[in-house]
């Protein structure tokens, strides 16, 4: 177990690593002067001072290794450059704002899991049955329904219609936990239909196709009771897949949460993104993506060992 | 393709089918439609209800909110199909060759696009977009990064386990190029999942594309977008909450459609991914307990199966697979059923259990078994519960496969401890858990693992074949069973293990007869007490080592019975003879063979079901069934040419 | 990778008047074991130094229990997985050195015949094209005759002509099998390495493809490597036998002489598990134990943890097979001491 974490946190460290030096690389790899670029309003040739102003700022003008070693220099100090518009450090507000994503992220997994689970293991057992048909059905919906759409008609309806919740924001935990819960139930809310649908799904398919499992039947053939045999024959097998399908769709959650966070005004690190990404303002842009990224190769690095804890032959391979 | 377009499951397809088709010519058709402008603005008609004039009213700036869906479908349509295409083409292309060639191509082909994989795809969505500014071109190629990866890892799994498949090694064998090899074979039948992927990738950038519309970072306005217009409306969905209804509901119902087609799809083309629709056996409630007990015949010394019949459920209705059969076990007596796959042999061993597969059910007969308080019930109507207290103690079962009868999660030693505490054996509460502990350990040592108590606490994965095999016979004896059924116990093994286990079995049997002091013997001295085996098999010449009486069955049916030893030397049905005869055994220098292939459950003979293939056969085989006779005490042939045979 | 394996070289020919076609030479095959820190653990080795050889119109069997590498040989062979060390010489050209192009054209005259009937079959093409395919590649005839020549393999292997335009799932296994021996004949090849054929086959069925196998060899002069774990098809097929246990050959010999004499201890206990229907049940040797994972050979001798006649001295070099007796080799210093001296003796 000991050699299989660290041969994965090695992997992990690995892939840290091409990530940020693909962030790096990003605004080389593209064609032309990216100062050039950054600083072009539709198609109007930008100003060349303004633009040789921009290179020094970001260092363009520098050899890209120098550039690269200042680079990491920069991150291992917790460095992630510095806002365009105001010279604030990005590290700063992605310290500020990082918490209230992963706390997004965190209510949206339990509310799918503690959703899909249940549901999808008792569609299961009685496959073809009215719950299982209808539960399908439902979830066969909430997939095809993008999140901004979700946040978006429940806004419409609980806030606007009915009044119950009020339409977005954000108070901090310490100040009013209360009133942090209930802002928080919607946006986790949102992102949790399509998570809870998604889980349904496998846990669904799964479990259908544990139960046909031979050892299923040895277990059965010792006459071991069903309430016995579905909770350690079934669902502890049934799991693993499960856990590897969440897992797949970590980056479509950490995705979703960009457009949740927009939508009820969440201000986490998505809806920070996006105002960088409207600025234009380069530095802020790498910067959270690095630090998403990151986040991101590490919440399937925990992902995988988990899934060793689950699997004995896993962790033995 | 597996399933032909007359399945039920293409049928599914049609209806989500034509209306997607509908979908897309529609947007496609869109400058040849009598449309108002989608751009044109009449800020005097904001917000205006819907009329005759405009079906689904005018939006914030007076524009016609029907034409907008229709041209912004179009816009969102074609940047995904697009992008999903481009993708697909690069992804399929990188996948193949990665997969097939594997070592460096690998690594600069799939291994090298999934790097995108390591970000968030919002996020290098936004990265690209932030250098180069928003608009159509730059979502295509957006979308175009982001799906190849997937698409490169669906080519390159498939192309993995394709690349081995015996018809792909022989078609190198036969000295085919790679590039015949790829297109010619491969790729025809890796095409499937890739297929299913290209319209999940679809919806999937449908999604995305309308997430960064939403975000203004998407489809430039004045073009409509779905995204956007949802965007737009967002701000008067006080006013005007309908206008934000359209977009949301073309959004989510062509994702919704691509979706179901998507799944339609992939159970055309995959069968094995569609539910079977059924309730595994021991979910099932228990059956009511309407048992035929008026039966005047004597009890049976340990188990009797008279006249059982199972009936598979098939689509074209039920079909029975075993018929009439008819044999019996005595305590201590070894009984070996033989017959080819499909003979029903297994069928009739899991009745036995009460294990049938969903889709079998008995349709006659009954199997009467004498319990250890001396009691008989007939299995077939046993209720559940009751049956689940015979199950693993009076009744046990091993299976063919070791290695997939045992829970890969759970240490050895606690699978064996089920059968165990399920069963009570008198232990409960604390000391529980430790005696039986110490029980499996003895059991272990009993059925010959080394180091019990490190087997005891092992995977099942860091155990051989053979060693798997011992704790499932462990398991199965752990309760002293009167019945031992081994369905195929050593089919998986080598032939040495295969010589070990058999030890074993006969081992364990020899052990419940004696030992047990006088009161096992009835008044002639026989055995009464000892373990029967109901021992299945395919193989003669294992039913010659172990078996003392051997039934064989041949689709569906009991040909022959008697002592195995009477059987093997002057078989009586010409079945077991050619059977006997064809074992490459013999000397002879031309195997006797028996001509044609067992018949399909469908498709019997009306007469003899051996008639075709045998030669004996005569113009009344064909007619009707024969029927079994006793040809000798304790001898049975389905023959009418018994007395010719052998 | 593998210094304490020497292959000896130009291993003895059992049949040296008769011309050798294929012959090998210290084959060694690995593969990549996992484990270990970072994911990749030694290589397990399949085929530890294997030498072979197969004369014009020899039918050569190939048993041992899964796992002793007789399926990677038949492969390693045909040059579809190649060798990790050692040669493969058809007809005197070293396999892995040919340019591709001329190794392509050398598969023409050696096939394969695999063990699952249902895998070796594409599905979505129909027999008839896929038999066809070895004679387009080859150019054997023109596309317009390939049809005769497929209707010609079709009837050669006992199935009715006109069925060339089905798909493989309207056969039964036996039928495939035949289908996949028309395909593998289609290229008119000197050597047919068929890997447990008839295992996956019914019972009733299996004495069909043996007699095929044997019909055709006598007919057309095929060379037949014959890959089992079941003695008896060997014994009644084969001129010559090879024993292999994890990885290597322990024991080679004329079928009648190995049957009725074997000399390797592993051989013998083969045989004695082997069920019979017609001994009657009794007492037999009982080997303990099971054949070592591939990735923790033992030293020295691989059979020596399961052997009866194992002595200390076995478990330090890896014993030679050594020639013992006419057409036999042996590996196995204990029995080899023993031959020697019985001969002495006589």
């Amino acid at each position: 177990m000991l050699a299989f974490a660290l041969r994965r946190t090695g992997i992990a460290l690995v892939l840290v690593w091409l990530v940020a030096t693909l962030v790096f690389l990003v605004i080389h790899l593209i064609p032309g002067d990216p100062a050039e670029l950054l600083l072009s309003q539709g198609g109007v040739a930008p100003d060349p001072a303004a633009v040789a102003e921009l290179r020094e700022r970001l260092g363009l003008d520098l050899p890209l290794i120098q550039q690269y070693f200042t680079y990491w220099v920069g991150l291992l100090h917790g460095n992630f450059g510095t806002s365009l518009q105001d010279d604030h450090p990005v590290a700063a507000e992605i310290a500020l704002r990082l918490p209230r994503t992963l706390e997004l992220i965190g209510g949206a997994a339990v509310l799918a899991l503690a959703i899909g689970m249940p549901f999808g293991t008792a569609a299961a057992l009685r496959v073809g049955g009215r719950l299982d048909r209808v539960a399908s059905v439902i979830a066969g919906v909430a997939l095809s329904v993008p999140v901004f759409v979700v946040g978006t008609l429940a806004i419409l309806i609980f806030a606007q219609k009915l009044g119950w919740v009020s339409a977005g924001g954000y108070v901090p935990l310490a100040q009013n936990p209360g009133r942090h819960l209930a802002l928080l139930l919607m946006p986790a809310g949102t992102i949790a239909v399509g998570l809870a649908a998604v889980v349904f799904r496998v846990t669904r398919s799964s479990v259908l196709e544990v139960l046909g499992r031979d050892h299923v039947r040895a277990a059965q053939a010792r006459g071991v009771g069903p309430r016995l045999i579905i909770l350690r024959h079934v669902l502890r097998n049934a799991l693993s897949p499960v856990l590897t399908v969440v897992a797949l769709h970590l980056g479509a959650l950490l995705g979703g949460t960009v457009l949740v966070e927009y939508v009820f005004n969440w201000p986490g690190l998505s809806g920070y993104l996006v105002r960088s990404v409207e600025a234009r303002d380069y530095p802020e842009v790498l910067g959270i993506v690095l630090a998403i990224s990151i986040l991101f190769v590490f919440l399937n690095l925990v992902v995988d060992l988990a899934y060793a804890a689950l699997d004995p032959r896993v962790r033995h391979a | 393709m597996s399933a032909s377009l007359a399945s039920p499951r293409f049928h599914r397809l049609v209806l989500p089918g034509a209306l997607l088709a509908l979908v897309l010519l529609t947007v496609a058709a869109a400058p040849l439609l009598p449309l108002a402008d989608p751009v044109k603005q009449q800020v005097s008609e904001r917000l205006s209800t819907p009329s005759l004039g405009h079906l689904l009213g005018q939006d914030e700036y007076g524009r016609d909110v029907f034409s907008r869906i229709i041209w912004g479908g179009r816009v969102s349509l074609s940047v995904s199909i697009l992008a999903a295409a481009c993708a697909g083409l690069i992804g399929t292309l990188l996948g193949l060759v990665g997969g097939y060639f594997r070592g460096v191509v690998e690594l600069m082909s799939v291994r090298l696009a999934e790097v995108v994989l390591c970000f968030p795809p919002m996020l290098l969505a936004l990265l690209v977009v932030t250098l180069l500014g928003p608009g159509a071109v730059t979502l295509v190629l957006v979308l175009t990064i982001l799906f190849t990866p997937g698409y490169a890892r669906v080519a390159y799994a498939e192309t993995l386990s394709a690349r081995t498949l015996d018809y792909v090694t022989a078609q190198t064998a036969l000295g085919a190029t790679s590039a015949r090899v790829l297109f010619r074979t491969v790729l025809p039948n890796i095409a499937p999942p890739l297929l299913v992927q290209f319209s999940l990738t679809v919806a999937a950038a449908m999604m995305l594309e309308s997430g960064l519309s939403f975000l203004g970072l998407g489809v430039v306005p004045p073009s409509p977008s779905w995204g956007l217009m949802i965007r737009s409306a967002r701000s008067v969905m006080e006013q005007a909450p309908l206008l934000l209804l359209w977009p949301c509901l073309a959004l989510a119902g062509t994702v919704l459609l691509l979706n179901v087609v998507c799944d339609r799809l992939r159970d055309v083309m995959d069968p094995r991914g569609a539910a079977m629709g059924v309730i595994p056996g021991f979910l099932r409630r228990a059956r009511s307990a309407a048992l035929p007990q008026a039966t005047t015949e004597p009890a049976p010394s340990l188990v009797r199966i008279d006249n059982l019949t199972l009936s598979l459920k098939t689509p074209a209705g039920p079909l029975n697979v075993v018929r009439g059969v008819s044999f019996g076990v005595a305590p201590g007596e070894t009984v070996a059923l033989v017959g080819e796959s499909g003979s029903g042999k297994t069928l009739t061993a899991l009745a036995v259990m009460g294990l049938l597969p969903p889709v079998v059910t008995p349709a006659g007969g009954s199997i009467r078994f004498s319990r250890r308080d001396g009691t008989v019930a007939d299995l077939l109507h046993l209720p559940e519960g009751q049956m689940r207290r015979l199950r693993g103690n009076d009744l046990s079962i091993i299976f063919q496969d070791p290695s997939a009868s045992l829970n890969p999660v759970h240490r050895c030693g606690k699978q064996v401890a089920e059968a165990i505490r399920a069963h009570g054996g008198g232990m409960t509460g604390e000391g529980s858990a430790r005696a039986a502990k110490a029980k499996v350990v003895a059991l272990f040592r009993r059925v010959g693992l080394p180091d019990p108590e490190r087997r005891a606490g092992a995977f099942p994965h860091e155990l051989s074949g053979g060693q798997k095999q011992r704790v499932m016979i462990a398991a199965a004896v752990a309760n002293t069973p009167r019945l031992l059924i081994a369905d195929e116990p050593t089919t998986a093994l080598d032939v040495t293990v295969q010589a070990q286990i058999l030890d074993l079995l006969a081992d364990l049997k020899g052990e419940s007869g004696s030992g047990r002091g006088q009161e096992g013997k009835d008044t002639e001295g026989k055995d009464t007490t000892g373990m029967g085996l109901l021992f299945v098999t395919h193989n003669l010449a294992v039913v010659r080592q172990i078996a003392d009486k051997v039934v064989v069955m041949y689709a569906g049916e009991v040909v022959e019975e008697g002592p195995v030893a009477e059987v093997f030397a002057r078989p009586r049905h010409p079945y077991t003879a050619a059977l006997l005869a064809s074992a490459p055994e013999s000397e002879a220098e031309e195997l006797t063979a028996i001509p044609g292939t067992v018949p399909s459950p469908a498709a019997l003979p009306p007469g003899c079901r051996f008639a075709p293939r045998c030669g004996f056969a005569t113009p009344a085989c064909d007619s009707t069934p024969p029927a079994s006779i006793e040809v000798a005490p304790g001898r049975i042939a389905r023959c009418i040419r018994w007395m010719e045979v052998a | 990778m593998t210094a304490h394996i020497i292959p000896p070289l130009n291993p003895p020919l059992p049949f040296p008047d008769r011309a050798p076609l294929l012959r090998a030479e210290g084959l060694t095959r690995g593969f990549k074991g996992r484990g270990g820190l970072l994911g990749r653990g030694h290589e397990v080795l399949a085929l530890r130094g294997v030498d072979f050889a197969l004369a014009r119109g020899e039918a050569v069997g190939v048993v041992g229990e899964s796992g002793c590498g007789k399926s990677t040989l038949a492969r390693v062979l045909l040059h579809l997985t190649p060798a990790s060390a050692g040669r493969v010489l058809f007809d005197g050209q070293d396999l892995a050195r040919l340019p591709r192009r001329q190794l392509r054209a050398l598969r023409r005259r050696m096939q394969l015949v695999f063990q699952d009937p249902f895998a070796s079959l594409d599905p979505r093409r129909s027999i008839g094209d896929q038999i066809a395919d070895g004679i387009l590649i080859h150019h054997l005839a023109a596309p317009a005759e390939a049809q005769a020549r497929v209707a010609d393999l079709l009837a050669q292997v006992g199935l009715d002509p006109a069925h060339a335009g089905r798909l493989p799932h309207e056969f039964s296994g036996g039928q495939r099998q035949r289908i996949a021996i028309a395909r593998a004949l289609s290229t008119d090849p000197d050597v047919l390495v068929a890997d447990e054929p008839v295992s996956a086959l019914d019972v009733s069925v299996q004495a069909q493809v043996v007699n095929l196998l044997k019909d055709l060899r006598t007919r057309l002069g095929l060379g037949l490597i014959f890959i089992s774990h079941d003695l008896h098809v060997v014994r009644h097929l084969c001129d010559r036998v090879v024993v292999m246990y994890l990885g290597r050959v322990v024991e080679e010999a004329p079928a009648a002489a190995l049957f009725a004499q074997p000399r390797h201890p592993y051989t013998q206990a083969l045989l004695a598990a082997t069920p019979s229907m017609h001994a009657a049940p009794g007492a037999r040797a009982v080997l303990s134990g099971e054949m070592p994972s591939p990735a923790n050979p033992p030293s020295g001798c691989a059979f020596r943890t399961r052997c009866a006649r194992a002595q200390p001295a076995c478990a330090e070099a890896l014993p030679e097979l050594l020639p013992a007796g006419p057409g036999r080799r042996l590996a196995c210093p204990p029995a080899l001491a023993d031959l020697a001296h019985g001969a002495a003796h006589a």
